[in-house]
């Protein structure tokens, strides 16, 4: 999308090349013209999926999919070639109160007793509640289905599609590694470069990055707009869940150096108290913005840093990006199988479609801004000296994420992730402003437990 | 009350119209049965019943008795008692926007009526006053969060004015957080009073007026002897059903705060509470017992009023 | 005429110049803050989406026309589409809970039957039961009868509305006096008839305000139409507002928003305006007493 005509011209060229040597080693028809309309390559790369084979047309006439917004279904109706004589029906409930899960949740738990026709046959779902449909009899294992070509995804995804048990029960269609994005300006000024390798040797651990706080301090900056800034990196790093096995709350060392870091920086003034959402976190991204460092990932820097890219006011170009002191990601979708689906065949195509069709995961970078769930593809625009982000100053970030990627983890997470995560950076944002003592913010976010989560047990 | 009347009216009429009640009231009745009996009876049964979700799984119902009711009514660890809290903060928000909504419906009630003051661009001001009311409760709180910001336009005037050498965090002091939330549930609402009230005394009957301004009465006392008891019944309505929307006050306060009624929890109104348990646990049970204690409060109250407002009457 | 009259008129029409200056500076000042919130609205419909990430601006942006065509072909909604959809809803809501409530508060109002105490105390608490909870009872009773993809379980539940009824019942008790029914009834002739065309049209004023109200409520009604509405066909404007707030980060356009927040007021500014002429003065003086 922001790539000039030319990189657009030659990526093309090299994807219609590689896209014309998959399928003439496949065996299988030949290769769209300009892409406009790839044939989907119905069984993946691998061959394993019984989609093979032509015999089992017992399948539903209707295949139900849940989301809550269109951004896959532009992508499905594009890419996916589906079945004759198939419908598909798109179930779109926006997330705003929390409608999407209502609606999706009444369908689940009516599965069993629903129509073939009414029943839900795959359901879209994000990593903050992921955990919620996949660790239980709601969605059923995809390798039984016959998605079992997992080398190519990076590792994290499949975890976050697993239950307690291994047992993965979807895959993602894209992958959002995310990184510390800093002001090239500030950092020239604060660590006397603004080079993405010696700023990330400089910002490689927690230690050094609350040393280089306090450096940039002194130069009259902020480190981080938010407190909450860096909170995804520690939350995505803990090494023991929220609640313990007898349901205790338990608060991760990782979430403590959080605590520790906020309110330190917030007393010493390395960083302002607000939500990262809010205005005044994002105004400190104008060309006369104090912050240094932001993070997040690839979709944060193209469409959630307007003000940075405000031709007026903005700073297009003083940015970069390196991974900060520890690997983490932000957002992504998961498309997960739902138990009860009466067209296992077409789910499971669905699923190698998007994650092991390299045509069809070159046509997500190339088209549609994406970074693939798909090691092999993006290596190739990792590779190609032409990508690069003018936003970033020419940096290829593609090849940054494409390193990043595989070493984020998705581990001791809970069900309860989301709404503890949100309810411990606000409440103990109240402290960090000072408005209430310790305790009482600790008393407060107990509380919101309390009243969210009646079975966690809370001191 | 009803005695007298009957006794005044031939019972051959009675009898033969008393029919036409039942048939009148029917539609309402068959309609509420359907539609809206079963989740509110639902609604009571549950708060005897431990019921919620954990995930995708259910869990209950099983019948805890009072348990429910106990746990609101527990002190926590600093030995407040939480849903007492949620009240004061839910009456504190009602008066602080109530009071000057009625009053300045009133007047303005009064002011587009008046055939002295004969006010011009009448239908504009009308048209004016219910504007805000039509912005949707969560975008017109939008508006004033990013009004109201650190870095919003109120707080950039109050530096360059010099009127502060720092901002002023609107959103981290109890009495601006309220303060706004009062005028927010003001600005919404009083043109709505307005257009109630003013109904009610364009029902009037205008001989009556007549009849008062030609006995000599000045405005003011027609106002009070005539206006104000025939407009009682409206009145009543406004400030009672004004009781019934301010103690479920809830969008405003939720968006405005982002759900969490901050500074420490001073704007959490009771439906905000009731709503925590519903949101992402479907707590039946507890959100059951909370909207129960919503009930009394507000009929209790809602009777106080009717009796207070009816008594002078009567007298 | 003596002087002292003279004095007193003069002081009077001083007085009214007085009131009338005060009453217009109130008036000013509430419209003001009133039409504030209105202009920041229509002043975010005109940013871009980047811009409004900036925070607040107190002049309009040239993006106006580029949010409203933006809006009007996003590809996940059907604007007009949309607002016939509520339109609908609305006017089908307003009709029935003002003329079902009006109905219902005749019933008590003019009758004498045994159940008549408890039926009006009935609906009376009821009305103070909070809905948050029953909400969601109503929709899983929905889910039950498979009543998703209808307008009706958007509708009917309107006819009984204990609070339209509670006003109905008042306004009747301030404006209706036993003596205008039994003057309005021809002895023997159906009460229907009497109720709907001679009752009815005294109650004017009341039935344009509750339809406003209704109009209004059921307009900006999102929850329970989300829940129940899937079909693109069918969904209603709360729902395209928000389905555009869901939109996944390379769609998601504020400036789209508040263009569609802006465009959703106007069809409900026109009912109003329309339906505010009906509150006029004095119906019941001419119509029975002559």
């Amino acid at each position: 999308m922001k790539a000039s005509k030319t990189k657009k011209v030659l990526s093309l060229i090299l994807a219609s090349a590689m896209s014309l040597a998959l399928l003439a080693g496949c065996g299988g028809t030949p290769a769209s013209n300009s892409g406009s309309n790839p044939t989907p390559n119905t069984s993946g790369s691998t061959g394993t999926s019984p989609a093979n084979d032509p015999a089992p047309l017992k399948e539903g006439k209707v295949f139900n999919i849940y989301a809550w917004n269109e951004e896959f279904k532009g992508f499905f109706e594009k890419y996916y070639k589906v079945p004759e004589g198939v419908t598909v029906n798109w179930i779109i409930t926006p997330n705003t109160e929390g409608a999407y899960q209502d609606k999706l949740d009444a369908a689940l738990m009516g599965q069993a007793g629903a129509a073939d026709d009414d029943k839900v046959d795959m359901f879209l779902a994000e990593a903050d509640y992921i955990l919620k449909y996949t660790n239980n009899g709601a969605t059923q294992d995809v390798t039984k289905l016959g998605v079992t070509d997992f080398s190519n995804t990076y590792p994290y995804t499949v975890q976050a599609a697993s239950d307690e048990n291994g047992v993965v029960k979807g895959v993602s269609f894209q992958c959002c590694p995310a990184g510390l994005i800093y002001r090239r300006s500030i950092a020239k000024d604060v660590l006397g470069t603004d080079d993405p390798a010696e700023v990330q040797a400089a910002l490689s651990d927690w230690d050094k990055f609350n040393a280089v706080a306090e450096q940039a301090a002194a130069k009259g900056y902020l480190m981080t707009a938010s407190e909450a800034a860096t909170y995804r990196v520690f939350s995505n790093n803990v090494s023991a869940p929220w609640v313990d096995a007898n349901n205790n709350l338990q608060i991760d060392a990782s979430i403590q150096t959080w605590m520790k870091q906020a309110k330190d920086f917030s007393d010493k003034g390395y960083t302002l108290d607000c939500d990262i959402w809010s205005d005044e976190c994002t105004a400190q991204m104008f060309a006369d913005g104090k912050a240094m460092c932001y993070f997040g990932p690839a979709w944060y820097f193209n469409f959630s840093m307007g003000n940075a890219q405000d031709p007026d006011k903005g700073c297009s170009g003083d940015w970069a990006i390196c991974e900060g002191p520890q690997a983490h990601f932000w957002g992504g979708t998961w498309l997960l199988a739902a138990s009860g689906s009466d067209n296992p065949t077409m789910l499971a195509d669905i699923m190698n479609t998007f994650i092991n069709d390299e045509e069809v995961c070159s046509m997500l970078v190339e088209k549609e801004a994406q970074f693939s769930n798909n090691q092999a593809v993006n290596a190739k625009y990792a590779n190609d000296p032409n990508f690069g982000n003018a936003f970033l100053g020419g940096q290829n970030d593609t090849a940054m994420f494409a390193e990043m990627a595989g070493n984020i983890k998705f581990e001791n997470q809970t069900v309860y992730d989301q709404l503890l995560n949100e309810g411990l950076q606000a409440n103990w944002r109240e402290y960090c402003k000072g408005t209430v003592t310790e305790e009482q913010a600790m008393s407060n976010f107990y509380k919101y437990i309390n009243e969210k989560y009646p079975r966690i047990v809370t001191p | 009350m009803d005695r007298p009347k009957k006794l005044s009216t031939p019972r051959r009429k009675s009898v033969s119209y008393a029919k036409w009640g039942y048939i009148f009231i029917a539609p309402f009745f068959i309609t509420y049965a359907i539609f809206h009996l079963t989740p509110q009876v639902l609604t009571i049964y549950n708060s005897f019943f431990e019921n919620y979700r954990e995930g995708l799984t259910q869990i209950g119902p099983d019948f805890v008795g009072l348990k429910n009711y106990i746990t609101l009514f527990t002190p926590d660890s600093n030995g407040s008692i939480d849903i007492l809290k949620y009240t004061g903060n839910t009456v504190a928000l009602w008066l602080g926007g109530a009071i000057p909504q009625i009053i300045i419906a009133l007047l303005l009630a009064i002011f587009f009526t008046s055939t002295r003051l004969k006010i011009k661009g009448q239908a504009f001001f009308k048209a004016v006053i219910y504007m805000p009311n039509l912005i949707m409760a969560s975008a017109f709180s939008m508006l004033f969060f990013t009004l109201f910001s650190n870095v919003g336009p109120v707080n950039q005037l109050i530096v360059q004015m010099g009127w502060s050498d720092h901002v002023i965090d609107f959103f981290a002091m109890k009495f601006t957080v309220r303060g706004l939330i009062c005028l927010m549930n003001f600005l919404m609402w009083f043109g709505n009073t307005t257009i109630l009230l003013m109904a009610g005394i364009m029902g009037i009957d205008q001989s009556l007026f007549e009849a008062a301004v030609m006995d000599g009465a000045k405005s003011i006392q027609v106002f009070f002897r005539v206006t104000l008891p025939l407009l009682m019944p409206i009145l009543i309505y406004t400030v009672i059903t004004a009781l019934i929307g301010g103690l479920q006050m809830f969008d405003v306060p939720q968006v405005l705060t982002n759900g969490l009624g901050t500074p420490n929890r001073s704007s959490t109104t009771l439906i905000m509470y009731l709503n925590n348990y519903l949101g992402a646990s479907k707590n039946y049970g507890m959100s059951g017992a909370i909207s129960v204690i919503i009930f009394i409060i507000t009929g209790a109250l809602s009777l106080v009023v009717f009796k207070f407002l009816t008594k002078p009457q009567d007298g | 005429m003596t002087n002292k009259n003279l004095d007193e008129g003069r002081q009077a029409r001083l007085m009214l110049a007085i009131s009338r200056g005060v009453v217009y500076t109130i008036l000013i000042f509430l419209t003001v803050l009133c039409l504030f919130s209105f202009y920041m609205l229509i002043i975010n419909a005109s940013r871009t989406n980047a811009d409004l990430q900036g925070g607040f601006k107190f002049l309009p942006q040239g993006n106006f026309l580029t949010n409203l065509k933006n809006a009007w072909n996003d590809a996940s909604i059907n604007i007009p589409r949309g607002m016939l959809n509520s339109f609908f809803v609305a006017s089908c809501t307003a009709l029935l809970t003002t003329y079902f409530s009006a109905l219902t508060a005749y019933g008590l109002h003019a009758y004498d039957f045994r159940l008549k105490k408890a039926a009006f105390t009935f609906i009376m608490a009821v009305m103070v039961i909070p809905k948050q909870v029953s909400a969601a009872g109503f929709v899983q009773l929905c889910y039950k009868f498979h009543l998703t993809n209808s307008y009706l379980p958007l509708i009917l539940p309107s006819i009984a509305a204990p609070i339209v009824f509670f006003y109905m019942k008042q306004y009747m008790e301030s404006t209706l006096p036993m003596e205008i029914i039994d003057a309005a009834r021809v002895d023997g002739s159906n009460e229907f008839y009497t109720f709907n065309r001679i009752i009815l049209p005294m109650l004017k004023p009341a039935l344009a305000v509750q339809m406003i109200f209704s109009f209004v409520e059921s307009w900006n009604n999102y929850f329970l139409p989300a829940l129940l509405l899937d079909k693109a066909e069918l969904k209603t404007v709360p729902i395209m507002i928000a389905q555009l707030r869901s939109a996944d980060y390379s769609k998601f356009d504020l400036g789209k928003v508040y263009m569609f927040i802006l465009l959703a007021i106007l069809p409900v500014m026109v009912v109003y305006i329309f339906l505010s002429k009906s509150i006029i003065k004095g119906v019941t003086a001419g119509s029975v007493k002559g």
